[in-house]
């Protein structure tokens, strides 16, 4: 370590501990102290780490969460990053915070906001790559799934002997030829149909010619064993397969996964395969399926977004929505539910929603019409837009009550005729709708994430 | 239901960026209520689009790459389109699609791409800039008020014999100097707005299907459809 790098440590060390102690903070303001000092400190801090990258526009915070749970069935230090420090000054911030690692190479697993991979790899040469999936998500910020897909290239660029394990279902993850050694997982449990996906799905163009893609088997969105008639490209030989889909329910999901039996305590398609994308990075580096099979159901506290709120007897879950791919795989998995239940959309549009509420329209609302769903209730700043969504959606009116102010809402819910509530949100609203909740007693402050 | 009419969803599985999509979904919902049933196809790469077979259409937003396919694909639809629009087929076209429907545009590489000429507007771009945010505008024949979300490089320039879709009361509009925003002619709606459009301003989804049914069916009355209530969604 240069006495330049030395320095920044110690003045990004000091400023945690600082903050830490006195302000129950630093999330990122030491990072911010120690770029400042030297801009290069990624290149000292991250020398004595193997370190795992995850990336991609959904399900990051749970595969980084999840990999590093079944990691540790195999090594004792892995150090990992809090949610929402995906940038570069909260990466920086995990490795001051780290204890310094006595013995051998300790992995660092870290969740990667896709623009600031190439702000790791300038000084720090990964020992893998994870990408989940590149779903359009608040285009206002980011741009469309070309662009990002190329951000995070951009960064995997100056890797190249990196291990690239990708989500093979994503035919976006095999539109460019790439040095490095790929491994792909995905979804093998269907035999082979030909059709293709729904006519409003994002990035279904072969990247080879250009003629709409077919599928043999899909899961959701544009992911799936996928083909084009015109020049032959297909989905590329996977190296991890789910081979069979067992019950999914809200709360759970069992599948195989190259012939291992495995169970997840959490709903929906997409987290099966952020645990697909665990168990790869496990196998990878040899983890067997029992201890993955462990690290899956021991760990239940890494789906934390689900937990469920009693308010005065109704079981209210809340869930985070935040754009379409994601809204119609929370949908899928509510409907799994074999119990009467209420559903709640509240909607805002702050900078941290999305400040566009467009996406609300390619989500597939039209299913809940046919779920006998007894009470929506409709809210938040934006309440008109979700409110209009319902019913153009075909929900009648008079079993749609509308209430833009949230505490009110929480006073409906008490008088839903269903047990269970699925409340679904956006982020800010979501905060809103915690913030009432433990100002009622109903949970403790925070985010319980 | 006692109308029938035949729907064009252009490039349906490529251009349906930002909720375009809920623009059929908005169609469908006021023609129910106008005992209209519609049958929607989309007519996408490849495939032939004879403006005989349709009495309306709908051609939305796309992304980059997605929209630099369609301006290949559609100069081989480029006759039958320029067809439907002149003999009065109501088409609503948003941000790519209007884009399309004019002589060129400016793609993100920075390349001129041609459009299909039917309508004479032309599009240029902003270097690493976008018109982002709400934007609300002002019919300035029918004193109808619009609300959008508009998000868009390309900056618009209309022509001879269109009529902006409204003046911009704030927001950029068509290319944030001239104060318009979108485009009229003949039965052709051109816009910029998200939202989408005509969930947020159903008086647009009014007029295309009571043009359409007009254009259809000449002998019938639609005055009860022209009376529709619409109520104020946003």
């Amino acid at each position: 370590m240069s006495l330049r790098s030395g320095v920044a440590t110690f003045a990004g060390r000091s400023s945690y501990w600082f903050l830490h102690t006195f302000l129950h903070g630093g999330s990122s303001l030491p990072g911010k102290i120690t770029l400042k000092l030297d801009p290069q400190i990624l290149r000292s801090l991250g020398a004595k780490y193997d370190v795992i990258v995850i990336t991609g526009t959904n399900g990051k915070t749970l595969t980084t969460a999840l990999t590093v749970s079944v990691l540790h069935e195999k090594y004792p230090s892995i150090l990992t990053n809090p949610t929402g420090s995906n940038m570069e000054q909260g990466i920086v911030t995990t490795f001051l915070n780290a204890k310094r690692p006595k013995t051998g190479r300790p992995l660092a697993v870290l969740e990667v906001d896709e623009a600031n991979v190439i702000k790791v790899t300038t000084y720090i040469q990964p020992k893998a790559f994870v990408f989940t999936n590149i779903f359009r998500d608040q285009m206002d910020r980011y741009g469309e799934i070309y662009t990002t897909y190329q951000k995070i290239l951009d960064g995997v660029a100056l890797a190249p002997k990196a291990t690239i394990i990708a989500n093979g279902d994503s035919p976006i993850f095999n539109s460019k030829q790439l040095p490095n050694p790929i491994q792909y997982y995905g979804f093998d449990d269907q035999p082979d149909r030909d059709f293709k996906a729904k006519p409003n799905t994002d990035g279904v163009l072969c990247p080879n010619c250009q003629h709409i893609l077919h599928y043999h088997s899909l899961t959701y969105s544009n992911q799936g064993k996928y083909f084009c008639p015109n020049c032959g490209f297909e989905r590329p030989e996977l190296t991890y397969r789910l081979t069979k889909l067992g019950e999914q329910t809200p709360t759970s999901s069992q599948f195989d996964v190259d012939g291992h039996p495995f169970t997840i305590h959490v709903g929906g398609t997409y987290n099966i395969y952020n645990a697909l994308a665990a168990y790869a990075v496990g196998r990878f580096l040899d983890v067997t399926p029992d201890q993955i099979a462990h690290a899956f159901t021991a760990n239940e506290r890494v789906f934390g977004r689900q937990e469920v709120i009693d308010v005065d007897g109704k079981q209210v879950t809340i869930i985070l929505v935040k754009n379409p791919v994601g809204l119609d795989q929370v949908l899928h998995m509510i409907s799994t539910d074999q119990h009467p239940f209420s559903f709640v959309g509240l909607l805002n549009a702050n900078y941290a929603d999305g400040i566009d509420t467009s996406w609300i329209w390619d989500g597939d609302f039209e299913q809940l019409a046919g779920l006998n769903i007894p009470t929506f209730i409709t809210g938040g700043e934006r309440y008109k837009d979700i409110t209009f969504r319902l019913k153009v959606a075909g929900v009648p009116d008079d079993k749609h009550i509308v209430e833009p102010d949230l505490e009110k809402v929480v006073e409906r819910i008490k008088t839903v005729p269903t047990q269970r509530v699925y409340v679904l949100a956006t982020y800010t609203a979501m905060l809103q709708m915690r913030k009432i909740l433990a100002s009622k007693g109903y949970i403790k402050e925070g985010l319980g994430v | 239901m006692t109308y029938d009419l035949n729907v064009a969803h252009l490039y349906g599985d490529l251009m349906n960026t930002y909720g375009d999509v809920g623009n059929i979904l908005a169609l469908n919902y006021y023609a129910k209520q106008m005992d209209v049933k519609l049958h929607v196809k989309i007519v996408s790469l490849e495939e032939d689009f004879h403006a005989a077979d349709y009495d309306l259409a709908f051609f939305g937003g796309g992304q980059d790459f997605e929209q630099t396919i369609v301006a290949k694909d559609i100069q081989t639809k480029k006759v039958e389109l320029t067809k439907f629009i002149e003999s009065d087929g109501p088409l609503l076209a948003i941000c790519g699609g209007y884009q399309l429907l004019g002589h060129y545009y400016i793609g993100a590489d920075g390349e001129k791409l041609p459009g299909i000429g039917a309508l004479d507007h032309y599009t240029l771009k902003q270097d690493n800039h976008r018109f982002i945010g709400n934007i609300v505008i002002k019919n300035a024949e029918t004193g109808e008020t619009y609300h959008g979300f508009e998000n868009h490089q390309g900056r618009t320039f209309i022509g001879q014999g269109e009529r902006p879709l409204g003046n911009v009361i704030s927001g950029k509009g068509n290319n944030g100097e001239d104060g318009t925003e979108g485009a009229i002619y003949k039965n052709v709606y051109c816009s910029y707005f998200h939202g989408p459009i005509l969930t947020r301003n159903g008086d647009i989804a009014k007029h295309l299907l009571v043009a359409a049914l007009k254009r259809k069916f000449p002998d019938e009355d639609f005055s009860q459809q022209e009376a529709l209530p619409i109520p104020a969604t946003f």
